[in-house]
């Protein structure tokens, strides 16, 4: 397994300084050999007259990417370990459109300019000269073209993918066009000039044999195919997500904790849990009743029950099993499921003993919860007191490969890679909404500390209702903020904690309102900065803005209810939605409205949650909403789920008339006068 | 030595394209698996015009937005050690095959001022162009590609386009 200096977040070392110089040695030694020292050579391209250029760099091309693409199969470097480049098509384009204009007036590009300048040429060194100045250039009128910098970034893009085909069949197509290339280049320059020399050669008649060998070759290693989720299409702008583990999600072969939990304690024949974690782990703490087989070994030791049964996979967290159900898929087998959010999420849901959780239990879960317990703590696979559980290790970072920041548009997400270069800023401040413990373990630089639960109370009898503005100013006002500062939200994994602080902001009118994209997990994946000190803050006087727009109350929904003039979308999980399921005065929704669980509108990337991809949340939304003008209420049970939905449909996607009910089924449901709906409950 | 200009003897051999090819491609997969990033040319022309511009005006270029994000170091970058690898090599070769001459390279009826004067406009436009498109001929057409990343392969298509577009107007600095 080989660890890139880019894999170990080693880029900027000494050591790295050093590769580069060798890398740059060897690049520049074949760039002067292929001749590429000389402007003639290089600009002979451009009138048919030499085809070097062609010939040197599609050879290059195809011999990385057959390379790159046997080690990546064999296993022997990981796609965590490569820097793979956005796509950002509309800068490219353009790009490289001036990019090759430049290129056929000076007859340089900058590499060959630098060997240029090595050969002596002085219009290399002018030429450089020149790039020197146009990169200066760049940067004096980047305010002007930042759109264009960014215009058309959708991440992480491979064109096998868009072309619907498998990695191998496209690298097989290119080294194809590329030997066509070759003939024909050599055919050309016969015509042209005269030489051509190896045209027909059995040099090139090997040459292109051998390279379409290799290339079909890679057809008998499992590549990635273009419906496969385990190529690294992470989309970069601060709005959009990954497709990685979404399709995972989407083709639902996820298996919940509970449900696993409670088909193991059933003792199901047909099932099998595989733990794909290393053996001193597997020793020390496994699912009672699952087997232990290392990830390269899953192939063969599952082969006896593909298609037969249900396999779960699960490790600590959910990138291995991810990875290895995809592979297994693309081995044929139909049956294989993952543990939801792993043996860390099994052991938070179902393991960890009721006395310890905040929520609310009703005694049939806390009757469940101790079976659970029972069958699975038991001694015999746990020789230690529950208390002294093997700490899980953290699970490894997701490479989230993200383009430069840009300025964030606010209200709206804010990249980290922004916030951390902004964090001196002494108008940028940070809201980290995490639980206390999380804190002060470790937060982003001058960062206050703030529960969600500090923004809500009682109003009008109904509870967690968002404070009014003056109570809110007071908060402000005590965490020194000013109406002008740009406020960054930092959740953990629970994006709706920062879209309720966020909804307090957008009452008092405070645009100037971002939430850290990816939110803590990610901050500290990439490596930021995390310091355990307290930020020196000095009260201010946050000025009280008089009452927002946006929020309803029971009656202004029961008009809308009357008159059918409002989507009304209910984010509760399905079950409360349908009555199935009363934790209130009663079960059921409000007569009229759909539901559309806030969960569908998040997905996680390795450990860090994040919001979907802009693309898919829209299109998701656009089957419940007829416009974006289209009044819309959304509701859940406190407001505070409803508050991701009104982030997502005003910030993300741009709905212009959201209204939030932050009353909710809590109160609606016990006025007993209003209209439900209650399938669940009927029967 | 008034017989022809240098720039019309007969250059010495280069080697087999292919096999220079060949190289180039090996070079790029030990940059890859070496550094887990492509070869790059134009970062490191930018980090050095970076560097002159945080000479001339300190304040200005750290304020700036996008020389402002390097930092007050701009030249510790790999990418400027690998460019200043480029050079090395490229003399290492150079003299090694006896091509080390200086010259302006141009064709024998185009004058000096023209091939310098195109060579500093192309010069600017690819320094601007290679920021705008976050690579160049290396960066982008040759590291992007080798990884089948769709946005590279646009930049390579579009920069070909472009490079014979224009070809045609300045096709005199190579008469002969």
């Amino acid at each position: 397994m080989i660890s890139s200096f880019f894999g170990r977040d080693a880029l900027s070392s000494g050591e790295a300084m050093l590769a580069a110089l060798c890398v740059g040695l060897a690049f520049g030694w074949a760039l002067e050999r292929a001749g590429f020292g000389s402007s003639r050579r290089l600009a002979g391209i451009f009138y048919f007259r030499d085809m070097t250029v062609l010939k040197v760099m599609f050879t290059a091309v195809v011999v990385a990417m057959l390379g790159l693409e046997y080690l990546r199969r064999l296993g022997w470097v990981a796609d965590e370990q490569l820097f793979f480049m956005p796509s950002i098509y509309g800068a490219q384009a353009v790009g490289g459109l001036i990019l090759g204009i430049g290129f056929a007036i000076g007859g340089w590009c900058p590499g060959t300019a630098a060997v240029g300048v090595a050969s002596g040429k002085w219009d290399a060194l002018i030429f450089l000269g020149g790039a020197v100045v146009g990169s200066a250039l760049f940067n004096e009128v980047f305010a002007s073209v930042a759109g264009l910098y960014a215009w058309g970034d959708s991440g992480v893009q491979f064109a096998w993918q868009g072309l619907g085909i498998s990695s191998s069949l496209f690298a097989l197509l290119l080294t194809l066009l590329a030997v066509g290339c070759f003939w024909g280049a050599e055919y050309i320059e016969k015509r042209r000039s005269g030489t051509g020399q190896y045209l027909g050669s059995p040099f090139l008649q090997a040459f292109s044999v051998a390279l379409v060998v290799v290339a079909a070759g890679l057809m008998i290693l499992p590549g990635p195919t273009p419906d496969a989720a385990a190529a690294p299409s992470l989309p970069t702008g601060a709005v959009s997500e990954s497709h990685l583990l979404q399709a995972i999600e989407t083709a639902q072969d996820h298996i919940e904790p509970d449900e696993l939990a409670d088909r193991l304690l059933s003792g199901e024949p047909e099932l099998l849990v595989v733990d794909v974690r290393p053996a001193e782990e597997f020793a020390a703490f496994h699912l009672r009743g699952a087997i232990n087989i290392p990830l390269a070994e899953l192939p063969v030791a599952l082969a006896p029950y593909k298609n037969a049964g249900l396999i779960v996979l699960y490790s600590n967290g959910m990138t291995h099993p991810a990875q290895a159900r995809d592979s297994l898929a693309r081995l044929g087998f139909a049956n294989v499921y993952l543990l939801t959010d792993g043996l860390d999420g099994f052991i938070e849901r179902c393991l960890k003993p009721s006395s310890l959780r905040s929520e609310p239990l009703a005694a049939a879960d806390i009757a469940k919860i101790n079976a659970w317990r029972q069958h699975f703590l038991a001694p015999d696979v746990l020789p230690a007191t529950p208390q002294s559980q093997p700490a899980s290790p953290p699970p490894a970072p997701a490479t989230l490969p993200v383009s430069a920041p840009v300025p964030p548009t606010l209200p709206g997400l804010v990249e980290p890679a922004w916030l951390a270069e902004n964090l001196g800023d002494k108008t940028v401040r940070v809201l980290d909404v995490r639980v206390q413990p999380q804190y002060n373990t470790g937060h982003i630089a001058g960062s206050v500390c703030v529960s969600p639960e500090h923004f809500r109370g009682v109003v009008g009898g109904v509870s967690a209702m968002l404070l009014p503005p003056d109570m809110l100013a007071r908060q402000m006002s005590l965490m020194g903020l000013q109406p002008t500062d740009t406020v960054v939200i930092v959740p953990d994994d629970k994006i709706h904690d920062a879209t309720l602080v966020s909804m307090a902001f957008a009452r008092l009118g405070h645009a100037r309102c971002g939430i850290l994209h990816g939110g803590f997990s990610r901050w500290a994946a990439e490596k930021h900065p995390v310091t355990t000190a307290l930020p020196e803050i000095a009260r201010s006087e946050y000025p009280v803005p008089p009452a927002d727009t946006f929020t309803v109350n029971y009656r202004q929904v029961l008009d809308h209810v009357n008159q059918k003039d409002a989507v009304i979308i209910d984010v509760r999980p399905a079950e409360f939605y349908s009555g199935k399921k009363v934790e209130e005065a009663r079960g059921g929704h409000i007569h009229g409205a759909v539901n559309r669980p806030f969960t569908e509108d998040v997905t996680k990337v390795g450990p860090i949650v994040v919001f979907k991809p802009v693309a898919d949340l829209a299109k998701a939304y656009a089957e419940v909403i007829p416009s974006k003008d289209a009044t819309v209420i959304v509701h859940c049970r406190t407001g505070h789920q409803a508050s991701q939905a009104c982030f997502v449909l005003r910030n993300l996607l741009g709905y212009r008339k959201v209204l939030w009910y932050d009353g909710g089924w809590s109160e609606w449901a016990a006025r007993l006068e209003l209209p439900i709906e209650s399938p669940a409950g009927e029967k | 030595m008034n017989q022809k200009p240098i720039e019309n003897r007969p250059l010495k051999p280069f080697m087999n394209p292919y096999l220079a090819g060949v190289i180039l491609g090996l070079a790029l997969l030990a940059s890859y698996l070496i550094l887990g990033a492509g070869l790059g040319a134009s970062g490191g022309i930018a980090r050095i015009s970076a560097w002159f511009s945080q000479r001339l005006a300190p304040d200005h270029t750290q304020s700036s937005e996008y020389f402002g994000a390097w930092g007050e170091t701009p030249l510790w970058y790999y990418l400027v050690f690998m460019l200043f690898g480029i050079v090395v090599g490229g003399l290492l070769s150079a003299i090694l095959a006896r091509r080390v001459r200086f010259q302006v390279e141009r064709g024998a009826k185009a004058s000096r001022m023209l091939r310098l004067s195109l060579a500093l406009l192309g010069g600017v436009l690819v320094g601007f162009a290679a920021r705008l498109a976050r690579g160049c001929t290396s960066g982008q057409a040759l590291s992007g590609s080798a990884l089948a990343l769709s946005g590279s392969l646009v930049f390579l298509l579009c920069m070909f386009a472009g490079g014979y577009a224009v070809a045609w107007f300045v096709r005199r600095q190579w008469h002969d």
